[in-house]
């Protein structure tokens, strides 16, 4: 992949993480439920790498926070460092695990990220953003409990998504000899 | 659906004022507002943030609208707070919830700084075009060329993301609104029809804004746009 178009990739992402939020508000509680801000960050990180992961995790809440208003600027830093931790892991580890089984690569990368980006985000509500008042029951009833359906939609989709953009020729087969 | 452009045309000193300048000054008022928390801090800040409002002439309605997106939150924060902040002096006692006069004043405090720091932002959107903002971030970040920041790309970036916004908004209706005339309309059959359906729309988005950003990457280089890994110097610049 070209930096040109590993550029342009990241910055669609971010637009994604940007549109998607406010395209699909019609569902109930969209934003903390449904999560939809991460799946382009996720899917970013998977196809794009790392650097492009981490980048699309910026940008997608500063820019939708600078356009929309959501999240609001107090969720704003937490909320970066989560999307950037989802980025960066799930990029780094779909460059090293390789099964050999394309699904199984994915899902490896997308479950390590969503752990790892919870656990950042815990640690950093404990230690900085809510020093103090925030507990390991409050961490696990907003990053599992109301996060449910969207931790689920997140494993639904994310993998078919890369999987649906490699088919299409859109990014670098990940197994070219396996065609 | 809400419209992904902010910006309200009117000639304000905030309108004319760079892009860069005001990303420094929101960047600080959201610092103090932060800091300040006594009552008469507090109305020092609403008091300057009102002044702001009224010098840019985007209108009250516009500078608060996000406010009223952000009414139930604001509600929650207020009440949570009341009720939980403290358990010293109870007004009110229901089981682990006890309201007091402290946690209502963290709450009104919290609810404040929140309500003038999304007003602040709402007033950055309405002032600057997302052009400027992408001049604006190339000019700040123009420093962090010399640590090895790939500043090129990073504004490129921004640039590219402001223009997708609103291309992909309407792609995405129209892509909505497709699905709508085979399946039904997904918001009014419930939370997992709707999520059955949320799932099938993802896809083609994706591949569709994949396609673009496929195409725009290939004119762009077709055109000699290169992306260089390491910051350009500054006699590197200046070459014809």
């Amino acid at each position: 992949m070209t930096p040109v178009k590993r550029v342009v990739i990241t910055a669609t992402c971010a637009a994604l993480g940007i549109v998607l939020p406010m395209a699909f508000h019609a569902l109930p509680g969209a934003g903390n439920v449904w999560l939809p801000m991460h799946i382009p960050v996720l899917v970013c990180g998977l196809v794009a790498g790392p650097a492009s992961g981490l980048a699309a995790g910026l940008l997608a809440p500063v820019l939708s926070s600078l356009l929309t208003g959501m999240p609001p600027a107090p969720l704003l830093p937490s909320m970066t460092f989560e999307l950037m931790t989802y980025g960066l892991v799930s990029g780094l580890l779909c460059a090293r695990v390789r099964t050999g089984r394309l699904a199984l690569d994915l899902y490896v990368s997308l479950v390590g990220a969503m752990i790892c980006g919870r656990l950042v985000s815990g640690a950093l509500q404990a230690l900085i953003f809510s020093a103090g008042s925030y507990s390991l029951a409050a961490w696990v009833t907003g990053s599992f409990v109301t996060a449910l359906p969207g931790i689920v939609l997140q494993l639904v989709v994310v993998v078919p998504v890369a999987a649906a953009l490699e088919r299409a020729g859109l990014v670098e087969p990940r197994y070219p000899d396996a065609r | 659906m809400r419209s992904a452009s902010a910006y309200v045309w009117a000639d304000s000193p905030l309108h004319r004022m760079p892009a860069s300048a005001k990303f420094a000054g929101f960047a600080t008022a959201v610092v103090l507002v932060v800091l300040a928390s006594t009552p008469d801090q507090l109305a020092v800040a609403t008091a300057a943030v009102v002044a702001l409002v009224a010098v840019s002439r985007v209108g009250w309605a516009r500078a608060g609208h996000a406010l009223w997106g952000l009414r139930w939150f604001l509600l929650a924060v207020l009440v949570l707070n009341a009720v939980f902040f403290s358990s010293a002096d109870p007004v009110l006692e229901l089981g682990p919830a006890r309201l007091t006069w402290e946690g209502v004043a963290q709450g009104v405090r919290v609810v404040v700084r929140t309500a003038l720091i999304v007003v602040l932002g709402s007033l950055l959107t309405a002032t600057t075009r997302p052009q400027q903002i992408t001049d604006g971030v190339r000019t700040l970040l123009r420093p962090l060329a010399r640590l090895g920041v790939p500043t090129e790309a990073a504004a490129l970036a921004v640039g590219v993301t402001m223009q997708f916004v609103p291309t992909l908004l309407r792609e995405s209706r129209l892509l909505a609104r497709a699905q709508a005339l085979r399946c039904g309309d997904f918001a009014a059959c419930g939370i997992m029809h709707g999520a059955v359906s949320y799932v099938r729309l993802l896809v083609p988005v994706f591949v569709s804004a994949f396609r673009r950003a496929d195409e725009l990457s290939a004119a762009m280089e077709a055109r000699g746009y290169r992306v260089s890994s390491r910051p350009a110097r500054p006699r590197e610049r200046k070459r014809p």
